[in-house]
């Protein structure tokens, strides 16, 4: 048995990446009822933008770009975090006013309009960035591996489970203890309401769209360094957050956190045994789940279902 | 906006004026092909992706099931056909059985457990299965050859009587694909007018009442996803022998997404013939942008965006609405004289 703990280890930290991932997504569902496909395309698109940010970019070879790149590692990096979601985020917020002409229609529209969104976001990483598969530098304090019981860890990997923890978290508090988490979850609830009490509800969902991508970025970001960069990561990452939001059950928080642990567990689990099998476990899990319970682990009734 | 059920169905004869004229573009293709700058194999690909995209819209438009992990049965189709004639016989006729019956099996199979679901759950379990096909696909490497694929898959002879054609010469293979195509959407035609087709949009509209009148709602939609499915094995038969190979490509969640933007730019939600329309859209934006830049998935994909803001019932429901306006343009100026 204890052959099986450093795969329950990567597991579980393979669950919060997962719930990462999903974060802003879940979000998007929860409060606008838009399932986003083209949330691995910005997650990919904020990754692309923070490589670019640390390595200098378009400015590489003018005075600018080489002060720039004499600016240790480490504060560079933490620029690029900043600065890739923010971007991925304005590109949400576009993408929220190309979607407003399909609200009230039949939820399909958002799902294709977004699929089309996803498409032309990856079209134009691969003719600004290219096709090859980029590596995303770490800071040296962050990076490396280390022993535990005789295996070998990444340390990155912890510090991206860590912060995966933080954000969740963070997430949560900003929803459920400010007052704009709680317009965001009454618009969730009861638009018409809340547009009834004088809040501009176009405005809150452009800042949640916006506020979801750049969730994305986010993820995109401390995820690049382990699964590597390349222009169709974006379908890899939206497939995994789209089944954990099913298998949580659309609309709810923890159902979500739930699901892309148990995700990860089993991703984690099989690995150990059918390595090659691995990425199919999570459709199994999906089929076996969904199968039996049409709302997920945690869903309530929505909108999407008609 | 408008509706399928606004483009009045007919019921008797399939031989309408459209037909007629898709049948006779289908029949003078390889005349004219290469004389408008195009070229033989194109037409091929035409047709096996209408025949696809009419099997898909019979659940897409007609039963308002979104299925975006269709490709998967195009690709059993493909790789039933590949099989057998490895494993089993050179044959056309048994391929193309097999292709449509390894994707009918297939279909009913996760019809079953789909058919409970409704809106956007029924697409997530379709993604879902949709994946497990294509994941099986590469993965499955003593089978299906992984991501290489079947390779090598013959192209057998027609036989009909004493005559034996040789389908690898292009324009005899160009004419079989196109016959099994035209037969293809004169039935599929057949089904959407018949009462079927009716409970099925009736099924669309309105899945409750539609039990509430009587209707087994999981049994129709249970039918309306195995018949897709038998069409899309079928068409990937065709496209088995038309790239003499069958690889997971055409599984991925990606290719399965592509056949809904056809559909849905050509008009599949309004009209019979949008998924017609759509496809040859397709692919002459393929071809045609695809030579000018590299990036032709960027333009057709921002086209396809602009399309779901402004105009979601595609080319067809353009075209319906012209042709509507047109009469009504002369009506309100006759009006006056008779008041």
């Amino acid at each position: 048995m204890t052959s099986l703990v450093p795969h329950v280890v990567n597991g579980l930290t393979l669950g919060l990446l997962f719930a990462l991932i999903a974060l802003g997504f879940t979000l998007i569902v929860g409060v606008m009822e838009v399932i986003n496909l083209a949330h691995g395309s910005l997650f990919t698109l904020g990754a692309y933008l923070a490589l670019s940010t640390i390595g200098a970019g378009w400015f590489s070879g003018t005075p600018f770009g080489i002060w720039w790149l004499d600016l240790p590692m480490a504060s560079r990096y933490f620029i690029g975090l900043a600065l890739g979601p923010v971007l991925a985020g304005a590109a949400g917020m576009l993408l929220e006013l190309c979607l407003r002409p399909t609200y009230g229609k039949a939820p399909l529209y958002g799902l294709l309009l977004t699929f089309g969104a996803a498409i032309v976001v990856e079209e134009a990483i691969r003719l600004i960035w290219g096709t090859g598969e980029q590596n995303m530098p770490v800071p040296q304090m962050i990076s490396g591996a280390f022993l535990m019981g005789g295996l070998i860890f990444s340390t990155y990997k912890f510090y991206a489970a860590g912060f995966a923890i933080v954000a969740i978290l963070m997430v949560w508090l900003f929803l459920e203890r400010t007052p704009y988490g709680a317009i965001i979850k009454a618009g969730a609830h009861d638009s018409e309401m809340v547009r009834a009490l004088g809040y501009d509800l176009a405005r809150l969902r452009l800042i949640v769209f916006g506020f979801g991508s750049a969730l994305a970025g986010i993820a995109g970001m401390v995820m690049a360094p382990i699964w590597g960069l390349r222009p169709h990561l974006g379908i890899d990452v939206v497939i995994p957050a789209f089944l954990i939001i099913v298998i949580g059950g659309v609309g709810s928080f923890w159902g979500a956190v739930a699901a892309a642990l148990l995700v990860g567990m089993a991703t984690g689990i099989t690995g150990a045994y059918a390595p090659a099998w691995s990425l199919m476990s999570m459709y199994i899990l999906l089929i076996a789940i969904v199968g039996f319970r049409a709302r997920g682990l945690l869903g309530r009734r929505s909108a999407l279902e008609n | 906006m408008i509706t399928l059920s606004d483009i009045p169905a007919r019921g008797g004869t399939p031989f309408t004026l459209p037909m007629a004229l898709f049948v006779a573009i289908l029949a003078t293709a390889p005349f004219w092909l290469q004389w408008v700058g195009l070229y033989q194999y194109l037409g091929v690909e035409i047709a096996i992706w209408i025949l696809f995209a009419m099997g898909f819209n019979l659940l897409f438009g007609y039963t308002g099931l979104h299925s975006f992990g269709h490709g998967a049965y195009l690709g059993i189709g493909a790789y039933g056909f590949g099989l057998f004639q490895h494993g089993v016989a050179v044959s056309l006729w048994g391929g193309l059985l097999a292709a449509i019956l390894a994707a009918t099996v297939a279909g009913a199979i996760v019809g079953a457990f789909l058919s409970h679901r409704r809106g956007i759950y029924y697409a997530l379990l379709t993604i879902g299965f949709g994946q497990v096909f294509w994941f099986t696909a590469m993965k499955l490497h003593w089978l299906t050859g992984g991501e290489d694929g079947l390779l090598n898959i013959p192209r057998p002879d027609l036989v009909i009587g004493p005559w034996r054609v040789n389908l690898n010469d292009n324009a005899a293979f160009y004419w079989f694909v196109a016959g099994i195509t035209a037969v293809a959407v004169v039935l599929m035609w057949r089904v959407v007018n018949a009462p079927v087709g009716r409970i099925l949009q009736a099924i669309r509209q309105n899945e409750t009442r539609a039990r509430f009148v009587g209707y087994d709602v999981w049994r129709w939609k249970w039918l309306a996803f195995t018949v897709s499915a038998a069409f899309a094995g079928l068409a990937g038969g065709l496209f088995a022998m038309a790239q003499q190979s069958a690889y997971p490509d055409v599984m991925s969640l990606h290719q399965s997404g592509v056949i809904v933007m056809m559909v849905l730019v050509g008009g599949g939600l309004v009209s019979f013939w949008g998924p017609v329309l759509g496809v040859i859209l397709y692919f002459i934006a393929r071809d045609v942008l695809g030579g000018l830049t590299e990036a032709w998935l960027l333009w057709y994909g921002l086209i396809f965006v602009v399309m779901v803001m402004v105009r979601p019932e595609g080319l067809a429901g353009l075209i319906h609405t012209m042709a509507r306006r047109a009469p009504p343009a002369v009506a309100p100026a006759a009006k006056p004289e008779t008041v």
